[in-house]
């Protein structure tokens, strides 16, 4: 009865031990996941009007393909990077910009002209003219940019 | 709960007999300055730990290396912490092995039956060494690729096999991205190999021969 009660010099020094060792694993597993997982946790928040290129490239009621380059910085490189956008428009005043990334898995779309598509050639994903879904694995239609038209030049809003 | 699982595993895995050999094994009465070898051990655990967490942002190549030094100190979280005790746990590595062998030496620990203890000891420092001239390079500032140019040199003064050993370490004629890509290969492949297999020699000598007691007086 008596043994048990009390804290033995072999337990307090294992008990002392555990607890030394706890906190400085502690103090070195802390960091160590906020390091591996810090990256991960950043977002870009600046938002960007990027300019297209002008208006009069559009063709009316067809996709019409342009491309621009931006620069990223991705760790401690700043590399460039190009976006291709799809622009659409039926009445040369109301502007929609699709992104070609595939929204299954991210592979890049093309717009067919002669089955009036989009299509994805990494799983046979099929968007109409819009953006939605005809037929394939995407869960959602293409992403859409918010558009403005400064002095007959197109932008888009990039970010946010 | 957890003594069950103890017993689930010994009786299969046996590992209260290898606890008892390391943890519970006798040893004498000695003093402080016999824990330098646990506390060389702790910090080469804590080398190893940040050690692989430095590299999974630093780049070994001339025109990456310095950079992504700069991004681990001072954008990624925790990183100055991380690479701060690699930094300074490699100093204390080599104090700590230091005072270790001073310790072996004053006490006579060297002698019969553990002289093969002292030969894996005398490895292991000089991987101690090696890891501490390899990874001085990797930041690929100023100071390290001078310190590099002169370490280098001085292994290149010894006679007759000075300049092959001057051109194997750098990997050509100059100080390069050759030079740089095998300090890092050496630094967390060819010198953890090494260390950890005189490091197991050491641990099973001295966990096989026991610690050596404290001289006695006498006149």
């Amino acid at each position: 009865m008596e043994e048990k009660d009390q804290l033995g010099r072999r337990n307090f020094l294992a008990i002392a031990i555990g607890a030394i060792g706890a906190v400085i694993g502690v103090v070195i597993a802390i960091p160590a996941v906020a390091y591996v997982v810090g990256p991960a946790l950043k977002r870009k928040t600046s938002e960007d009007w990027v300019r297209l290129g002008p208006t009069s490239k559009v063709e009316l009621g067809t996709p019409t393909l342009f491309k621009t380059t931006i620069e990223r910085q991705t760790g401690w490189i700043v590399t460039e990077e190009e976006l291709s956008i799809y622009i659409l428009t039926e009445d040369g005043r109301d502007y929609i910009a699709l992104s070609n990334i595939c929204t299954h898995l991210g592979c890049r779309v093309r717009w067919i002209t002669d089955q009036g598509q989009y299509f994805c050639p990494c799983h046979n994903a099929a968007f109409d003219k819009i953006g939605l879904v005809v037929s394939g694995p995407p869960p959602r239609p293409l992403d859409r940019y918010e558009t403005k038209v400064e002095d007959d030049q197109l932008y888009i809003l990039l970010g946010g | 709960m957890s003594v069950h699982i103890g017993d689930w595993l010994d009786e299969r895995i046996g590992w209260r007999n290898v606890w008892e050999a390391i943890f519970l094994r006798k040893i004498p009465k000695v003093n402080w300055f016999y824990t330098l070898g646990s506390a060389t051990l702790f910090v080469a655990v804590l080398q190893g730990i940040t050690g692989i967490l430095l590299t999974i942002y630093y780049v070994p190549t001339p025109d990456h290396a310095y950079d992504s030094v700069v991004f681990i100190t001072t954008q990624v979280p925790g990183g100055w912490f991380i690479r701060g005790v690699h930094h300074w746990g490699a100093s204390a590595m080599v104090i700590l092995a230091v005072l270790h062998m001073v310790r072996v030496i004053m006490s006579g620990s060297y002698k019969y039956p553990r002289e093969v203890t002292w030969f894996t000891g005398v490895g292991l420092l000089l991987a101690v060494m090696g890891f501490g001239f390899t990874g001085y390079l990797l930041p690929w500032d100023q100071k390290a690729y001078w310190a590099t140019i002169v370490g280098t040199r001085i292994a290149g003064v010894a006679p007759l096999i000075g300049d092959p050993i001057l051109r194997i370490m750098r990997g050509g004629e100059e100080l390069s991205a050759v030079t740089l890509a095998r300090f890092f290969g050496a630094h967390i492949w060819v010198l953890p190999a090494t260390l950890l297999l005189f490091l197991g020699f050491h641990m099973y000598l001295v966990i096989r021969l026991g610690i050596s007691a404290v001289p006695r007086k006498e006149e």
